[in-house]
Order: C-alpha cells, then structure tokens, then sequence
C-alpha cells in the first residue's frame, strides 16, 4: 500500500465513521453558536437599583438623576429605608442600592465630606462590578462638580476650576479590547481549546474504533498509519480553524489581526501535538467512548488554567506545570497574543517552541505505544 | 426468568466507572479549588514608563506598588518596549508618567496618567482598572491636601474634605472580601458534578449492555424493561447524593464560605437535579445505543454549562435563544436553588419555585421510555429472524 492509497483510505474511514464525523463536523460547527451564544450582549448594562434617599434635597435629586443616566445602572425604584431596600433585593428585583444619607447637602456644603453609601450583589460579579462602577461614576462627577462649584465661590475662574478640580487626569486605556467585550475576552481562547478537545477526540476514536477490527490498517506499519492520519486530521483541521479564526471570528466581530500565514504557521505544531495525545488516548483506552470521557472530564481545568481567566501568578505552580502538558496552553498563548495583541513573530516564539516539544514529546509516546499495540484488542 | 444483576459485579468489570463515580470527580473538584485557592488576585505585575524621574513620579509609583492589587514589576525607557512586554504577557498594564509632570502639578496644568491595561483577560483588566483609579485617586488628594494646607487657612481636616468632597462606602454583599474562590467554585465544582453524574449514567448503562447483554442484548431488563432500568440506575442516586453533600460539606463547613439558609432545601435541589441528569445521560445513550456517541452527545450538552449558569455573565443580559437552551440544562436550575440559599437564606418555598421548569423533563423521560422499547423491539425481531 502506498502512502496515497492509505491516505486515501483512511480519509474515507474516517467520512463514515459516524461518531467521528459527529464529533468533529458537528462538535466544531455546533460549539461555534453555542459557545458566544450568552455573550451576545457583551457587557451588562442597565442593572436594576434603587435609591434610598434620606436627604431629599435639590443636590440629592440631581444626583439621582445622574446615576440613572449611566449606562450601566437604571433606578428602578426609589425607596425610604435600608430595610425595604434589603426585602426588594431578596424579591430579586434589584441587584444594587444607593444610600444618600441624611444632611447630605449641608454636610456638602460645610465641606464635611458625607459618605455615600453603596451596596451590590457580590454573589455575580460582573453584575457587582457594573454596580458599583456606574455609582461611583455618578458620585465622582458630583463630587468633581461641587469642587468646581466651590472653586468659582472662591473666586477661581470657571475655566481654571474645570480643569483643575484634580491635580492629575488619569486617562485609563484598555488595550487589545477596547470595549471590555466578553465575546472578545472568552470567544477566542475557548474556540482554541474546543479545536484541540475535538481533534483529540476524534484522533482517538478513529484509532480506539479500528483496535477492535482489522482491515486496511493492519496491513501498514504502525509509523505509517500514524503519518497517513495525522495528515487527514490535520487538513480537516486547517479547514476548521479558517472556518473559526476566519468566518467566526468575521460573524462575531472580533479582532484578528495576525497574518494568515503566522496562524497557520502557528497551528502547524499544535494540530500535531494534538494528534499526538489523540493517538496515545485511542492506544492507551481500553474503550473508544473513555477517549470522549477523559477529553471531556479535563476541559474544565484547562480552560481555567490557561491564564485568561484567572493570571497565572496566582495559580500554584504545580498545575501550571500540568497545564503546561496540554497544547491548548501555549497555543491560546500565542494566538491570543498574534491574532488579538498584533505579536511579531519574534514575540510567540516561546509558545512556538513549546508547542513543537510537545509534538515530539506526545507523537513519540503514541509511536512507542502504537508499537505496543498493533494486535486488535477482543471486545 | 430475569438475570440476576449485581451492581458490585459492574464495577469490579468496570473499573473506569468506579474512578467516575469515586476519585474522579473529587479530583476535579479539587484542582478547581487549587486554581482559584488564592482567592484574592494580589500583585499583579505592572510597568512604569516614568519619563519625568523626580520626586514626585518616584511618589505616584509607589502609591501604585502600595496597592495591594499591583505590583511594580519593571521600569521601561520607552512606551514601545513596555507595551512589547505587555504582548509578551510579562505585565498587564503599563503607566506613562509624562515629561514635566512635577512642573504641571505645580502650575496646575493637570498633567495626564496614561495606563494601558491589557483588557484582553477582563478579569485582570477590571482589577487593575479599579487599583489604579483609587491609587490615583489617593495620589491627587494627598497632592491638594498639601497644596490646601500650604495656604495656611485650613485645618488638615477641611483641607481633607475640600480635596475629597464626598466620600463613599462600597459594601460587597453575599461575599464581603470579594473571593474569587467563594464566586467561582461554588458555581465550577456543580458543573462539574453535571458531568459526572451525565457521564456515569452513560457508563452505567453502558457497562450492563456490555457485561449482561446475553442473546438479545436486552434479556436482563425481563419483561419490564423501563421499570427494571429505573431501578437500576436508582441504586447509583445515593452515591451522586454522597458527591453532592460532599462539597457541600467542603464548601460551607470545612472552608467556611458563608451560608445564609438551608442545606436540607439544596439537598433537596440536588436530588431532583441527580433525576433529570441521569434521564438526559439515558436519552443520550439510547438514542444511539453506541456508547462513544452518547458520551460525545453529552459532552456536546454538559460542557459548556458554565457559561450558561448565569455566575460570570448575568442571565439578564442573555439573549431568549441563550436562555432557552439554559433551561434545558439540569444545573443552571440548580444553581438558583444554590445562591439563593447560600446568599441570601431565602425562604425555602421561594427558592425552589425555581424548580418547577424541571416538570419539563418528563419529556425527554417518555421520549428515553419510546426508544428503550422501540430498540428492544428490533432487537428481538433480530433474535426471531435469527433463530428461524
């Protein structure tokens, strides 16, 4: 059998073996909609709160009416005690509340700096950070206006006041995403992780269903079945990630800045180390279906050890160094960095690296078990 | 005549359903733990681009080092090397002290802070953002409060209120010191019980086919095959039970994580959880029979649950088709009952109202019992044709 004739072959084996078409065609296409699919919205707007106003003066009300003007809170309600504003959070119907205490005003006036009060639900997070972050956009701008305010009583004129109401102007720049998106921050690494958990799964049940049988591939040398699979998946792969890092990213409005060839470029070692841990999992199972469970049962951890989510400086290191075994790693690594950051070459040329020494580290384990294990296993 | 089925027979055949059911899960749970078991992202690395190197900027950097969230990692010549650092993952932001910076203080020209943060990772993104405003914000008002003092008409108090007119109280209810681990865990460690749970029946069932299928595969199930199933897979409830109060106990009790209500009301949360996953892992594998393609079918449905469980991102801000395809998942139903309870002790008729949508798996229960009977069906036929 020539190299051609077994590609040939095993390409077809691979069309009609049904939970592998299932896994791969219909994981990867399924999982691009499912996935960004609670992000749509992107960031959270327009939280419900409520305002317990003590004070019920003219400055009180104007500051009312400037936190319902940020995007990021809506008053649902006004009411008059701490009390009801608890009873309206457990009835769910706010998810923060503001307390202008009592002589807000006078105490404003007499530079007695009073102390606004506020509280968010800290058992969502992002709904908390909302929370507090349009509150505290509200009060620094009151607070901004009445040392303005104060500084033209003082006889400062009104241009200098408005621009001298803090020693320093802080001008905070997010980077790489500059809209905080969640589709941004989430979408593209986890598409990463979903290409080499499919691609692992469908190495390893393609090999896991050939061990109970024979056929074209008891003919061949385990070297060559290898070669001649890795090959398929790899150009089934390459597809797959054009249609995620191109169509996607392109429906999603995402960035993707890196050249073509630098993705593919990239891709290259990973689709291989990842063939390389699906042919050692299809070798190593006794069973076809365990190659799906142990894919399956190890997602979670890898996705929150990936450094995205949570920094990697305050993971304990041993498991980074597990994580460090998995592809997915470093290639989120890297391709975040080239597609989402605008890398140079020269600046992925760790991930790159590591990523080629997991290759050689995972294709040399499955070549020495598939030598093991050329014999077809009696189900 | 039914065979006689032992469920200890199984599992010692099955040793992959044992780990599942046994170390696996608490495995996961625990690396989970280990992730977030910080708690608090402290110190995370930034870099400085002081382009003024006086007093002052020396100042302003180490009111950002004060923070307990930053750390001034490294100082750049320029803004193009610290934002190469940035890209390369060595710091997650970098702040741009201009040129006369001490002279615009001090003529009031209001010289500008510039911080790029890398909001790629939100997470990081947020905390830093907030660091750096408050460091800031400490910053400028120590600044005016000399500058108010030097005047000489004010005492330090009102020279304090006139440099901060207001002052503020964040309070951060249900999770006081905002833990990360208290957030996340309590919401990873359930879905990943989903996944076991889900799994397991599969493997459950998978195993019985496997090690009792006699003639027609379908001989150890008698005569009554839903019942005999049902009461089957009913001995495995108290050992996904023993998973669920587990890390409750760890959760509530050993790590000590607020807990407002009751366990009894999440007990019961999860047990009615425990039916409607084991009803979806028994649609998973009979709709194909093939064990590899109802694990893929449940992988397919249980993984991403996280996402949609509504603890990072808010269910209120999820579009319909999100939300509908949530409440065809067990856990996100669960996970009402969990908060609920754990934060805010709600009444306990209150919290598990959010239930009652779980009536709906009935559905995929009738449609399970169809195709139970329908595989028996052609797989006794087979065994006529066989035969004749």
């Amino acid at each position: 059998m020539t190299l051609w004739q077994l590609i040939k072959a095993e390409f077809r084996s691979i069309l009609t073996n049904p939970v592998v078409t299932l896994t791969v065609f219909g994981g990867v296409v399924f999982y691009s909609f499912l996935y960004p699919l609670p992000y749509e919205q992107q960031t959270p707007r327009e939280q419900p709160i409520a305002i317990v106003n003590l004070d019920g003066s003219q400055t009180s009300l104007k500051l009312e009416r400037m936190v319902d003007a940020t995007p990021q809170v809506k008053v649902v309600t006004r009411l008059h005690t701490i009390a009801d504003a608890k009873q309206a959070f457990l009835d769910r119907d706010i998810t923060g509340f503001l307390v202008i205490p009592e002589y807000f005003y006078k105490d404003l006036m007499l530079g007695r700096s009073p102390t606004l009060a506020y509280a968010a639900d800290a058992s969502y997070f992002l709904v908390y950070g909302t929370v507090v972050e349009g509150l505290a956009q509200a009060g620094g701008t009151l607070g901004a206006q009445v040392k303005v305010s104060k500084m033209v009583i003082d006889g400062v004129p009104i241009r200098m006041a408005s621009q001298n109401y803090s020693a320093i102007k802080l001008n905070m720049k997010p980077t790489f995403n500059p809209t905080m998106g969640y589709i941004e921050y989430v979408v593209p690494a986890v598409f990463v992780l979903i290409l080499q958990q499919t691609l692992i799964m469908a190495v390893g049940l393609q090999t896991g269903s050939q061990r109970h049988g024979r056929g074209y591939w008891s003919r061949v040398s385990p070297h060559a079945l290898m070669l001649a699979r890795t090959l398929v998946f790899v150009a089934i792969y390459y597809l797959l990630s054009a249609y995620y890092f191109g169509f996607s990213f392109e429906r999603l409005n995402i960035n993707h800045i890196a050249k073509a060839s630098d993705l593919l470029t990239m891709l290259l070692p990973f689709l291989l180390s990842c063939c390389g841990l699906g042919l050692w999992l299809g070798y190593l199972l006794p069973r076809r279906e365990l190659v799906t469970l142990v894919v399956l049962v190890s997602s979670m951890p890898l996705i929150f050890l990936a450094g995205f989510i949570w920094p990697v400086e305050s993971i304990p290191p041993p498991l980074l160094w597990f994580a460090d075994l998995s592809p997915s790693t470093w290639a989120i690594k890297g391709l975040l960095a080239l597609n989402q950051m605008g890398a140079t070459w020269q600046q992925v040329a760790q991930p790159w690296t590591a990523l080629w020494a997991l290759t050689a580290l995972w294709g040399g384990i499955a070549y020495w078990m598939a030598k093991r294990h050329t014999d077809p296993v009696v189900a | 005549m039914a065979i006689k089925i032992s469920q200890w027979h199984i599992l010692r055949r099955d040793i992959w359903l044992l780990s599942c059911l046994t170390w696996i899960p608490v495995l996961l749970a625990v690396v989970i733990w280990g992730v977030f078991s910080a708690g608090i992202a402290h110190d995370l690395p930034i870099g400085i681009v002081d382009l003024q190197h006086s007093q002052l900027s020396r100042k302003l950097t180490q009111s950002l080092d004060a923070s307990p969230s930053l750390e001034v990692s490294r100082h750049y010549a320029s803004v193009t090397e610290a934002k190469n650092a940035m890209i390369e993952g060595n710091i997650y932001a970098y702040a741009v002290i201009p040129s006369k910076f001490d002279q615009d203080i001090l003529q009031h020209r209001q010289p500008q802070l510039s911080v790029f943060f890398n909001s790629q990772y939100i997470l990081v993104a947020k905390l830093i953002n907030s660091a750096v405003t408050q460091a800031q914000g400490y910053f400028a008002a120590q600044l005016e409060v000399v500058g108010n003092l030097i005047q000489g008409d004010t005492t330090t108090l009102s020279a304090v209120a006139q440099a901060v007119p207001l002052s503020t109280q964040i309070s951060a209810l249900f999770n006081r010191n905002n833990n990360y681990a208290q957030f996340l865990v309590t919401a990873i460690v359930p879905a990943i019980w989903q996944i076991c749970i889900v799994v397991s029946t599969i493997l459950i069932l998978a195993a019985h086919f496997r090690v009792y299928a006699g003639k027609s595969g379908f001989d150890f199930l008698g005569s009554t095959p839903n019942s005999r199933l049902a009461s089957i897979l009913s001995q495995y409830i108290p050992v996904f039970m023993a998973q669920g109060a587990l890390y409750l106990y760890w959760f509530y009790a050993l790590l000590d994580w607020p807990m407002e209500g009751s366990i009894v009301v999440i007990l019961l949360a999860q047990f009615v959880t425990i039916i409607a996953c084991m009803i979806m892992g028994a649609l998973f594998f009979f709709l194909s029979m093939d064990p590899a393609r109802a694990m893929s079918f449940a992988g397919a449905f249980t993984a991403p649950s996280f996402a949609f469980m509504g603890i990072t991102f808010p269910t209120s801000d999820m579009s319909s088709l999100a939300l509908a395809w949530r409440s065809l998942l067990p856990i996100s139903h669960y996970i009402e009952v969990q908060v609920s309870q754990a934060s805010y002790g709600a009444a306990a008729a209150q919290s598990l109202s959010s239930l009652t949508p779980m009536v709906g798996y009935l559905i995929p229960l009738s449609l399970t019992a169809r195709l139970i009977n329908r595989h028996r069906a052609a797989a006794l036929t087979r065994r006529k044709e066989e035969a004749a």
